[in-house]
């Protein structure tokens, strides 16, 4: 260590910049910065091996063949037709499960990110994190979308590149393309952030992990189509962004409606990511605060 | 400068409560380095985290230049940081110009600054040539160096450092000692914690004492070791001396009211060995010469910092006994 000076704003007369920067505001400014920093910082603590590629891509695909080659031998059901026309029709049917895999992966990488993003408290950095003039919705959902950018690019190039081959994807307009996308992107955030705001400050919220895996791409109707379920796990489906998100992204794309036709749909989903973004901000101000009361912030 | 007043911080757990802080007032003005020194569990990190805005007073007040960390967080937080001991602090996967960089854009350092800025703290903790080095590879010094940088990254103008220097090879720490004078001198008020004293006597100004949360004592190192009837001690060495001698310093230390210590020498040699608060060196080699003795060594040491703590400690100590 050399015993050189400081920047010339070390010195006591020199009020540092970023003093009177915050003190003149620029809070959206600096919610950007936090942002973007945040999701690069994601990118980094996250990918340090190519191996990556097999979670991104190799173990999606899997888990859609074997997925499709499961529910497969249900196209020589007879009476299928009539009960689930999809069902009949192979290309459809991988066209329905790969927009089933595709949803997952949004939703589930979050729940793998957040996973992550609970380690902070186990490293230390998490009290750093609380230590700065940072906010705190901006880290988690910084946090969530950089998982979800790295997560999902190359499975959702592969999937559009599928649709094309199968030409099964029948859009009213071309604008229903955004709308897809948006339906998936958004909701997918506030759960990412729901997610991360609820594992960083418990230290028992592991098993939502476990909860999230499975159930999720059953009551969410990833797999199998909703009416197919039990009315109760319909209920407990309804209550995942998920859902919303494969109905209109099925609709929009190989049921051809329009965005008149899936707008309650798309009201319900919106709905859910605002109480989804709310809680996020409750949770993150709830444990916070008594992070400040106990001191277990730094506990794991 | 942050000022506390009657601050006070409980832990509930259950039905018991701990007290980790209570009735604590302290000054951290600009431009000194303000030691707060206590044993193990006497709340200094406590005190340290409440005054970094991460944990909430029970009761009692925290200003900062003024501002109420409790109404304005952001604002305080732009003004302090914390560096704390150990090498974890950081995100190993990061090189050591990504992790600054990162947190330059936590603390929205301006683009134009926080460029230079990296470059001069990288340059200031000696990790120049490991900037694009991820951490997970930098040693047990690297990464607390760059901890130490990181603290710096939003130029605070109050600095809490919590045990800054636990693990750092001597010429890092003493390098560190000297960074942290420069910040002082430089208008940055500095709140130290440490467990070594010598660090402490060598850089506070001032410093507060504190047991089971509670304020024992405060001032200058010099007038704290004064203050707690430090003791000097006086070592002679006496070639060949004659049982007269032993008998002169036995009643020459009774006198004094204290006890010579009195053992021989690998070579026979006589070391007589007396504490005392006072200037007893002089009267005590009279009294030898004059039974006859001859001086081969004398040497004085001062009452350190660490005596005056241990001994506050324990007068806390038989007081809540």
């Amino acid at each position: 260590m050399t015993d050189r000076c400081l920047a010339c704003s070390l010195t006591p007369e020199a009020e540092p910049v970023e003093h009177r920067r915050a003190q003149a505001g620029g809070g959206l400014r600096h919610t950007a910065k936090v942002f973007r920093a945040e999701a690069l910082k994601q990118h980094r603590r996250v990918f340090g091996s190519r191996l990556v590629v097999f979670s991104m891509l190799v173990w999606p695909l899997m888990q859609l063949a074997a997925t499709y080659y499961t529910v497969r031998p249900l196209a020589a059901t007879p009476g299928i037709a009539g009960r689930w026309p999809l069902a009949a029709d192979p290309e459809r049917l991988l066209a329905f499960l790969a927009t089933g895999a595709l949803g997952f992966t949004f939703f589930f990488s979050l729940v793998q990110s957040a996973w992550h993003f609970s380690f902070e408290r186990v490293t230390g950095t998490l009290e750093l994190l609380f230590l700065s003039p940072a906010g705190r919705l901006a880290i988690v959902v910084g946090n969530g979308f950089g998982a979800l950018v790295q997560n999902v690019w190359l499975f959702a190039c592969f999937m559009v590149a599928l649709f094309t081959a199968l030409d099964v994807v029948h859009v009213a307009h071309p604008a229903m393309y955004a709308v897809v996308f948006l339906a998936l992107l958004v909701p997918a955030v506030a759960w990412g952030a729901f997610l991360n705001s609820l594992l960083i400050f418990s230290r028992d919220s592991a098993f939502l992990y476990t909860l999230l895996d499975d159930p999720m791409w059953f009551a969410a109707g990833v797999r199998l189509p909703l009416f197919a379920l039990p009315v109760w796990i319909r209920v407990f489906g309804s209550v995942l962004p998920l859902t919303g998100s494969l109905a209109v992204v099925r609709g929009a794309l190989l049921d051809g409606r329009t965005i008149g036709e899936l707008a309650p749909t798309l009201l319900g989903l919106g709905a859910l990511t605002v109480l989804l973004t709310l809680g996020a901000v409750a949770a993150l101000r709830l444990g916070e605060a008594n992070a400040q009361r106990t001191g277990r912030l730094r506990l794991f | 400068m942050i000022e506390t007043q009657d601050l006070r911080k409980e832990f509930r757990d259950g039905r018991t409560t701990k007290v980790a802080v209570d009735g604590l007032t302290l000054a951290i003005p600009p431009g000194r380095v303000t030691g707060l020194l206590g044993l193990n569990g006497a709340g200094k990190t406590t005190t340290i985290k409440i005054l970094a805005t991460l944990l909430r007073p029970t009761s009692g007040t925290v200003r900062v230049d003024e501002l109420d960390p409790l109404r304005d967080p952001k604002a305080v937080r732009h003004r302090i940081n914390l560096i704390a001991g150990g090498e974890r602090m950081v995100y190993a996967r990061m090189t050591g110009r990504e992790n600054l960089w990162y947190f330059g854009q936590l603390y929205d350092v301006p683009r134009a600054v926080l460029g230079p800025r990296i470059d001069e703290l990288l340059a200031l903790v000696g990790l120049t040539g490991a900037a694009g080095t991820v951490v997970e590879r930098y040693s047990r010094g690297m990464a607390q160096r760059l901890s130490i940088a990181r603290g710096l990254i939003n130029d605070p103008a109050y600095l809490l450092l919590d045990e800054p220097t636990l693990g750092l090879d001597a010429p890092i720490a003493r390098d560190l000692r000297r960074v942290v004078a420069r910040l002082a001198a430089e208008g940055k008020g500095v709140l130290l914690t440490s467990h070594y004293l010598a660090e402490v006597e060598e850089l506070c100004g001032h410093v507060y004492v504190i047991g089971d949360g509670r304020h024992l004592t405060e001032g200058s190192p010099a007038e704290l070791t004064a203050r707690t009837g430090g003791h000097r001690t006086v070592r002679v060495t006496v070639p060949g001396a004659s049982p007269e001698v032993e008998a002169a310093v036995t009643a020459f230390a009774a006198r004094a009211g204290t006890v010579a210590g009195l053992d021989r020498a690998g070579d026979g040699a006589l070391v007589v060995s007396v504490s005392h608060p006072g200037e007893i060196a002089g009267p005590l080699t009279m009294a030898i010469v004059g039974a006859g003795g001859t001086l081969a060594g004398l040497e004085v040491t001062e009452p350190s910092l660490e005596d005056a703590i241990l001994a506050l400690n324990d007068a806390a100590w038989l007081v809540t006994a």
